[in-house]
């Protein structure tokens, strides 16, 4: 806000014409020429960035909104001028387009996988003999694992997250590493489902209950909006189970997949070369261990809920579905 | 944990099964989904893909039949490993510059054009001399990989001598603006050992004193001068026994 404000002040005393100072100085980047010499360089340093702060005020001649057009129109030939100057930056890797902008299934390459380290797996002695099928070779000491078969597991569970969603399923994206909060937030956000990143409280499933019995449930329609009316049907419900399980680091939540498992509901895990290929229902093999990967992996699965959730409320409001009628109470057969 | 649990894998029968015997009234979201796409084949040792010719004649030729054998992952062998190793070999305090493994979109290397050992965007480094020394071996007729080695450090090295040239100069640009520098790491090294020898001399200055209380404590009864003189100036213990004696007491104090 402060920031804002002195933008504003600065902009109104740049931008005022005045004969004193014209705005074409405020491009020129030299510095004035004085007699500097290594022992006065330093006061000469100060001088100079005390003469640059201390901008003269010229007096406000227009007010009001005449004022800010002007100051709009300026502002604009400025960009007009400077637009060509400066440096254009080639196409590089930004962090936060995984987590901001994620990419869809249909995105995904073998180079993108490679460049996310997708492929690196752990030191040859650590391997779980299991995930041979996997693994591409041997360099340096680690296990590399095969994209290809990557991209193809990858696909097959952005499908599976998809078509749960489209079906009204509740996904739960688990990470509980440090760093992955982020992504698997945003996920859920996306495919209109739950996140876990702190730890997974044994019994969350299997004794329900008692460990989320006082958490609020609620009915909603298809396009998601909360139907009153239901609040005396809900106090006897058994408290809801997901329908499908997202996990980012298995190795760590070997309790929340065991829980699945005994209560049926299939899981997706990232599977990296020391990690067990059976705890999961889908494995995608992968590296666990670096947050690219695991970020990249989530905004995958992420838009690919994305996609389900959209065609699911496509598809209810083709059938006529536009909402509870207002005067609708539970219980009424509609 | 303990023997294989294959439940994960099997959740649609077990859906099923629920719902035969009546368990529960309508199936899961997810139990069509599942149906359709299937969970894939795990725990099933495949071949593994082969990075190199495996021998099939020869004394490890059995080796390669033997199942504990024939499903292990091969090693990826590149021909720049060799050079590598030369290079890195040559030059250890190459290994010790900073290197950044970062990828931008994967198809990094394809923007390379090794026919010059510089590349635009890219860090001039070990490897740099190493796919230029590849180029070298592979475009141009009849040239040894020595001879391609030689040229690609040759170029290199020039190259480094205009970093270090650049460094110089910027050096002394600052200076000439007024800017200051601090110590140097070899001058703050040296300010440290300092440090620890005025603490080392205090402490020996101490145990010389009492290693020689000791030994004249020893003798009951009349102490004679010419016991003194075999005794060595204590302000200057690093000359005569006094070193051996030292070593038998507690070590000397470390300068924190």
């Amino acid at each position: 806000m402060i920031l804002r404000q002195l933008a504003l002040r600065q902009g109104r005393r740049v931008f005022i014409p005045s004969a004193s100072r014209p705005w074409i100085r405020f491009l020129n980047t030299e510095i004035e020429r004085t007699n500097i010499t290594v022992d006065n360089a330093n006061e000469a340093n100060l001088d100079y960035i005390g003469s640059q702060t201390d901008i003269p005020i010229a007096p406000i001649e227009e007010t009001g909104e005449s004022l800010v057009s002007s100051s709009y129109t300026m502002w604009l030939n400025q960009k007009k001028q400077t637009a060509h100057l400066g440096s254009t930056l080639d196409p590089h890797y930004k962090p936060h387009t995984l987590i901001n902008r994620p990419p869809s299934p249909k995105d995904v390459t073998l180079e993108l996988l490679m460049a996310s380290q997708a492929h690196l797996g752990h030191a040859t002695s650590l391997w779980k003999p299991q995930n041979q099928r996997y693994i591409f070779g041997i360099h340096q000491g680690i296990h590399i694992i095969s994209l290809d078969i990557t991209a193809a597991h990858l696909r097959r569970a952005a499908k599976i997250v998809e078509a749960v969603c489209e079906r009204g399923g509740l996904v739960l994206f688990v990470g509980t590493r440090e760093g992955q909060d982020r992504c698997v937030v945003n996920a859920a956000k996306l495919a209109g489902g739950c996140h876990l990143f702190e730890r997974w409280i044994p019994g969350s499933i299997t004794n329900g209950q008692q460990i989320l019995g006082r958490c609020k449930m609620k009915v909603v329609d298809d396009l998601g909006n909360e139907i009153e009316g239901y609040e005396e049907q809900l106090i006897d419900r058994a408290t809801l189970k997901p329908d499908l399980v997202v996990c980012m680091n298995p190795l760590e939540n070997y309790v929340l997949l065991h829980e699945c498992g005994l209560n049926a509901i299939p899981t997706i895990g990232i599977i990296d070369t020391d990690a067990d290929p059976t705890w999961v229902t889908y494995p995608i093999p992968a590296n666990d261990d670096s947050l690219r990967c695991v970020n990249l992996i989530a905004g995958v699965l992420g838009r690919a809920g994305e996609e389900g959730q959209k065609k699911r409320q496509a598809a209810a409001l083709k059938a006529g579905f536009t909402g509870p009628s207002p005067n609708r109470k539970a219980g009424d057969a509609s | 944990m303990g023997r294989y649990d294959l439940r994960p894998l099997r959740v649609h029968q077990t859906a099923s099964q629920l719902l035969q015997t009546g368990r529960i009234k309508t199936p899961p979201p997810w139990y069509d989904v599942v149906a359709a796409i299937p969970p894939t084949q795990a725990s099933v040792r495949t071949l593994p893909i082969e990075q190199h010719d495996r021998k099939t004649s020869g004394s490890k030729a059995k080796a390669t039949k033997k199942p504990s054998k024939m499903f292990q992952p091969q090693k990826i062998l590149y021909k720049e490993d060799a050079l590598r190793r030369q290079f890195f070999g040559d030059h250890p305090w190459e290994l010790a510059r900073p290197r950044v493994v970062l990828e931008n979109d994967g198809k990094d290397g394809k923007a390379c054009d090794w026919s010059r050992i510089s590349q635009p965007g890219r860090r001039l480094d070990g490897e740099s001399v190493v796919q230029r020394q590849l180029w070298l071996m592979e475009n141009v007729l009849e040239i040894s990989p020595t001879e391609a080695y030689d040229q690609a450090r040759h170029e290199f090295y020039a190259l480094r001598y205009q970093e270090d040239v650049e460094r110089r100069v910027a050096k002394e640009e600052a200076l000439s603006t007024g800017a200051y520098f601090g110590k140097t790491h070899l001058e703050v090294g040296m300010e440290l050992e300092d440090k620890t020898w005025e603490v080392w001399k205090e402490w020996a200055l101490r145990e010389s004193a009492a290693q020689q209380q000791k030994r004249a404590s020893a003798y009951t009864g009349l102490e004679r001068e010419s016991e003194d003189a075999n005794v060595v100036n204590p302000i200057d213990p690093i000359v005569g026994p006094e070193l051996e004696e030292l070593a038998e007491g507690e070590g000397p104090p470390v300068a924190s």
